[in-house]
């Protein structure tokens, strides 16, 4: 995961080295966008809006830049515009206005034409309903899309059985989609996504109809694949464990606006505002949080014998080795000292989950509390 | 449907692997083996004729002959059906002679102020507009005689139907004997009820009022039993455990909670009724659908078309009422004592109506105020002859030396054991062993009837007329699903299509075509479309938008979307509106008839009217056979790849 160091200390990369690029993208439903865009409507809350005009802000004003090989994950609560984003990106949903540019072309100028081409060989999704089709045999679903391109039979099996085995579901070529798991189908689902080769995959709660315990499996396996493959992804949930366990950075959505953009250690470290800090209230600090964060330079007086550990080590990995003495842990990145990491630095991040599981547990919307 | 898709080489490899097993490869392997057994045995082996003993047809023309011998003497007629006769003749007559003592001003304002208060203004209006057209083109005395059938067999087939309805709604073994009868019923043309009624009744209004009633009360019974056993299980739970008698419980709870699907079910059996008041003509019912039949056999088409005109606004105002009345309900409560001098006033306001009309001597529509439109419309359908008849006659040219004489030609030039292998082969591939008996069986009855060519005949024009129904079906229900608008254009033409009674369809199939089997083609086509559209239509709309999106998202092009994932996805509803298209078409190929179309539906036309009950009741039955065959055929390839 070399893009998450780079992608921490550059938060804004520009246009050139981004994967896919999306600024000021709005997507309004209902008859009347003009009646918002450009009007001093447009700055209006939602609810507002929609009383005034009729329409539904559903993406406001998007901008973000997601790198190649990355994981961007997209949070928010039902009806913050997830799938509507995550659409526009393809085109699925037509764009109200604004620019998602791939690779340095502006998706939103393509032809249907070029439009098709882009969806054959370079975007896959994968849905949370599957969207397979039920007359279909599995190796036929997931041929599909490159049936549509025109690929050959013999070819397109030969890769739709490589895509099956991959996916963990070899002998069942000739089933029904009917006659599998939930669990299964969505296994289907992401073969059929990545039988075209995609640079690019988009998920839009893949997993959200599975069980916990396959929900997990799932995760594993599109962690594993996306190493291997070397994918960019753009991943909805909401789910937050799934979050952090899945991506590189994160957005926090709300009435279709981003609120936040950053990688988990960002957002539980430091939240934008309660709305994101309610999101992320439920994890534990020293879960997330790494040494890196919390380090600093040591001061004069301290005995620099600790232990040492690396900058990525998450804080609860080095409560052990505090405990075991008092001198401050250090962090080193081979031989080079970064800084160090004290028990009080570590006491106070522990304190702050627990504060925070306090407030959480008697009032939701107690998040000021914490900071005082 | 995806063969359609045979353009690009790399796609058309996209069948089936095992292709030798797919269905539809088997089903066409049949019809190449009917085909080459045609090239070689091409007409030797025709039906051979079953000893004089055993024959159908004269064995029918003997039992008639015993009734007519008999029908004086005999205790079964003179205390039975004679009786029944005289009774329901009487009521025809009782109820025509209210609506002539009414007069027709009595009769409109009665009519229109019922409409308004039932349905509001607007069919108010399209009732008066009716009434108009009545007295304009003169028609009004027959319009009477057919409402007078109406009214009377409605009212018996309620009467009859709604009580039945209720026993089956509460009752699961008397639901369970009574479903097939009525699934029986449902299955024989119009035409195929008029011929037992005819025999024990004779001609005339008694035989076209019971086979009117015995043709429209199945609906009132369907649908009843399904109003009663839909109330609400809450309800019936909460009021039986208050101690409610089942009685009780019937009239406070079940029918009230049942009554708005109900009055659907009156509605549907008013709308056969009036098409079969139609047919009814044929066995002497005056009236409206006598002045069609009359008119076409003059090949009169403006004739046909002010009857038509008039039967079919009937049928839209009857149609539009009842259907309010059942949408009306709860919230126009209102108290019992303004309705009830509403409609005391509405019925005084009629009698003084009527007689003011008798003192102003008006009481029959005055003659001079007629507007005859034949005359005019006669001159239009010449103009049109003029400018079309070329480019109609070429197409029923066409249809004819290309279409329907070669099948016509394969099927009855084959030899017949052949065609009823090929119909069982195909109902072996289609469904299995059981579709094959029953697909042999039902061929071998027509031929056992003594009517295998005529039925062979038929079974040609059934078969063109489904394929183009179906293709244009298919096609226009494609455009509906895809296009909003369109398909609210649609809509309501496709409700009035379905309100009108079959016979009006050969009107202008007639002015197009002239007469013959390619009119009658035409007709059927026009009158199985509805339906096959709206399944259609309904099916693509059902397709899951994931499966769409989905496969958008993969870069699908919208013909690839139709023929890869909508089309296939929506097969069973498509299959299902071919089974429905294919049995509207065989229903209206008889009507065809009329028009000069032969075969089995002229076997049962002349039969009726010339009272000869063999034929006529040979090729009623063979139509039946024909229907069972082909709803056979197409419900089990529905349902297998349902
Ligand atoms: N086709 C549409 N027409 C009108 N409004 C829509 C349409 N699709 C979505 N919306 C509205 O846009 C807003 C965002 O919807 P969206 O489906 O993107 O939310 P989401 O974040 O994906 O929610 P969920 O978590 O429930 O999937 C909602 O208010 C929704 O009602
Ligand atoms: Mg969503």
């Amino acid at each position: 995961m070399t893009s998450q160091a780079t992608e921490t200390t550059e938060r804004h990369p520009s246009n050139g080295d981004a994967k896919i690029a999306v600024r000021h993208l709005w997507k309004i439903f209902g008859g009347n966008a003009d009646s918002v865009l450009g009007t001093e409507n447009q700055s209006m809350d939602r609810d507002a809006i929609r009383e005034r005009t009729g329409c539904t802000v559903a993406v406001r004003d998007v901008s973000f830049d997601v790198a190649p090989g990355e994981v961007f994950v997209v949070m928010g609560l039902s009806g913050s515009g997830k799938s509507t984003l995550v659409r526009c990106l393809t085109r699925l949903i037509e764009p109200t206005s604004g620019k998602v540019v791939l690779d340095g072309a502006d998706i939103g100028q393509a032809d249907p034409q070029e439009l098709r081409e882009l969806r054959r060989h370079k975007i896959a999704m994968v849905f949370q309903h599957f969207g397979l089709l039920p007359n279909r045999k599995i190796i036929d679903n997931v041929a599909y899309g490159l049936e549509v391109r025109g690929m050959s039979r013999a070819d397109r099996y030969a890769r739709a059985r490589e895509m099956i085995d991959m996916v963990g579901l070899s002998g069942s070529e000739n089933s029904r989609p009917g006659q599998l798991s939930g669990g299964m189908q969505q296994r289907v689902g992401l073969a059929r996504a990545l039988a075209v080769r995609p640079e690019v995959l988009l998920f839009d709660e893949p997993f959200s109809a599975l069980d916990p315990l396959i929900r997990r499996d799932m995760q594993n396996e599109v962690c594993r694949l996306q190493r291997e493959l070397d994918v960019t992804a753009v991943f909805i949930t909401h789910d937050l464990s799934e979050a952090l366990k899945l991506g590189d950075r994160i957005a926090i959505m709300r009435d279709g606006e981003l609120i936040q953009v950053g990688t988990p250690e960002e957002l539980v470290g430091r939240p934008a505002d309660d709305y994101v800090r309610d999101f992320v209230s439920d994890v534990s600090r020293t879960d997330v949080l790494t040494v890196s964060w919390l380090m600093r330079a040591p001061a004069g007086d301290e005995p620099l014998d600790g232990p040492v550990t690396a900058p990525t080590t998450v804080v609860r990995d080095v409560v052990p080795q505090l405990a075991r003495g008092t001198a401050p842990v250090r962090v080193v990145d081979g031989d080079r000292l970064l800084g160090v990491v004290g028990r009080t630095d570590v006491l106070r991040v522990i304190a702050e989950d627990q504060s925070e599981g306090d407030s959480g547990s008697a009032a939701s919307g107690a998040g000021a509390s914490t900071e005082g | 449907m995806s063969t359609a898709f045979g353009a690009a080489p790399t796609i058309r490899a996209d069948g089936p692997p095992t292709w030798l097993t797919s269905r539809w490869t088997q089903a066409l392997l049949v019809l190449a083996a009917l085909l080459a057994g045609f090239a070689v045995l091409r007409g030797e082996h025709a039906f051979p004729a079953l000893p004089e003993p055993f024959q159908i047809g004269p064995f029918f023309d003997r039992v008639y002959d015993w009734v007519v011998a008999n029908r004086n003497t005999s205790p079964l007629f003179l205390y039975g059906f004679n009786y029944l006769s005289v009774g329901l003749g009487s009521a025809v007559i009782l109820v025509n002679q209210v609506l002539t003592l009414l007069t027709w001003p009595g009769v409109t304002v009665l009519g229109t102020f019922t409409a308004w208060r039932v349905a509001g203004p607007r069919t108010a209006a399209l009732v008066l507009a009716a009434f108009a057209v009545f007295g304009l083109t003169g028609l009004w005395s027959e319009a009477m005689t057919t409402l007078a059938l109406i009214i009377t067999s409605v009212l018996l087939a309620l009467l009859i139907g709604i009580p039945l309805g209720i026993l089956a709604g509460r009752n699961e073994g008397f639901d369970a004997a009574i479903r097939p009868v009525l699934n029986f019923l449902q299955i024989m043309p119009a035409f195929a009820y008029l011929m037992p009624m005819l025999l024990l009744f004779g001609i005339g209004n008694p035989a076209a009022a019971v086979a009117t009633t015995v043709y429209a009360f199945p609906p009132a019974v369907r649908i009843t039993a399904l109003a009663i056993r839909n109330v609400d299980k809450g309800a019936v739970e909460a009021t039986t455990s208050l101690g409610s008698t089942s009685w009780q419980l019937l009239t406070k709870v079940q029918l009230p909670l049942a009554r708005r699907t109900i009055m659907l079910g009156v509605n549907q059996t008013i709308m056969l009724a009036v098409s079969m008041v139609v047919i009814a003509s044929v066995i002497g019912a005056g009236g409206l659908g006598d002045a069609i039949y009359q008119a076409l056999n003059k090949v009169n088409v403006g004739q046909a078309f002010e009857a038509g005109l008039a039967i079919v606004l009937m049928a839209i105002a009857l149609d539009r009422v009842t259907a309010a009345a059942g949408n009306r309900e709860y919230a126009s409560g209102g108290s019992p004592v303004p309705r009830l001098a509403m409609t005391a006033a509405a019925v005084l306001a009629a009698v003084a109506a009527s007689v003011l009309a008798r003192l102003a001597g008006v009481a029959d529509w005055p003659r001079e105020w007629t507007l005859s439109a034949a005359g005019p419309i006669n001159a239009f359908n010449d103009a049109v002859q003029d400018l079309f008849g070329d480019a109609t006659a070429a197409v029923g040219e066409f249809l004819l030396g290309w279409v329907l004489d070669p099948l016509r030609t394969l099927l009855t030039d084959s030899p017949w054991w052949l065609v009823l292998l090929a119909a069982a082969a195909l109902g072996l591939v289609l469904g299995g062993w059981r579709t094959a008996l029953v697909a042999g069986l039902s061929l071998l009855g027509t031929g056992l009837l003594g009517v295998w060519g005529l039925s062979m005949d038929t079974l040609s024009q059934v078969l063109v007329a489904a394929l183009v129904t179906v293709a244009l079906g298919v096609v226009v229900g494609v455009l509906a699903a895809r296009g909003d608008t369109f398909s609210r254009i649609l809509r309501p033409i496709l409700d009035a299509m379905q309100t009108l009674p079959p016979f009006v369809y050969l009107i202008p199939a007639v002015a197009l075509f002239g007469i013959g089997r390619v009119p009658a083609l035409a007709a059927a086509v026009v009158f199985a479309l509805p339906p096959v559209i709206r399944l259609v239509e309904d099916g693509i709309r059902g397709v899951p938008p994931e499966s769409v999106e989905a496969t958008t998202s993969l870069g699908s092009t919208s013909w690839q979307l139709l023929t890869k994932v909508r089309l296939p996805l929506a097969r069973s509803s498509i299959l299902l509106a071919v089974n429905q298209g294919i049995m509207m078409v065989l229903a209206m190929v008889v009507i065809g008839a009329l028009v000069g179309a032969g075969a089995l539906g002229y076997g049962v036309v002349f039969g009726l009217a010339q009272n000869q009950l063999g034929l006529g009741l040979t090729s009623g039955l063979a139509i039946v056979c024909l229907g069972v065959l082909l709803d056979r055929l197409t419900q089990s390839a529905a349902r297998r790849t349902g």
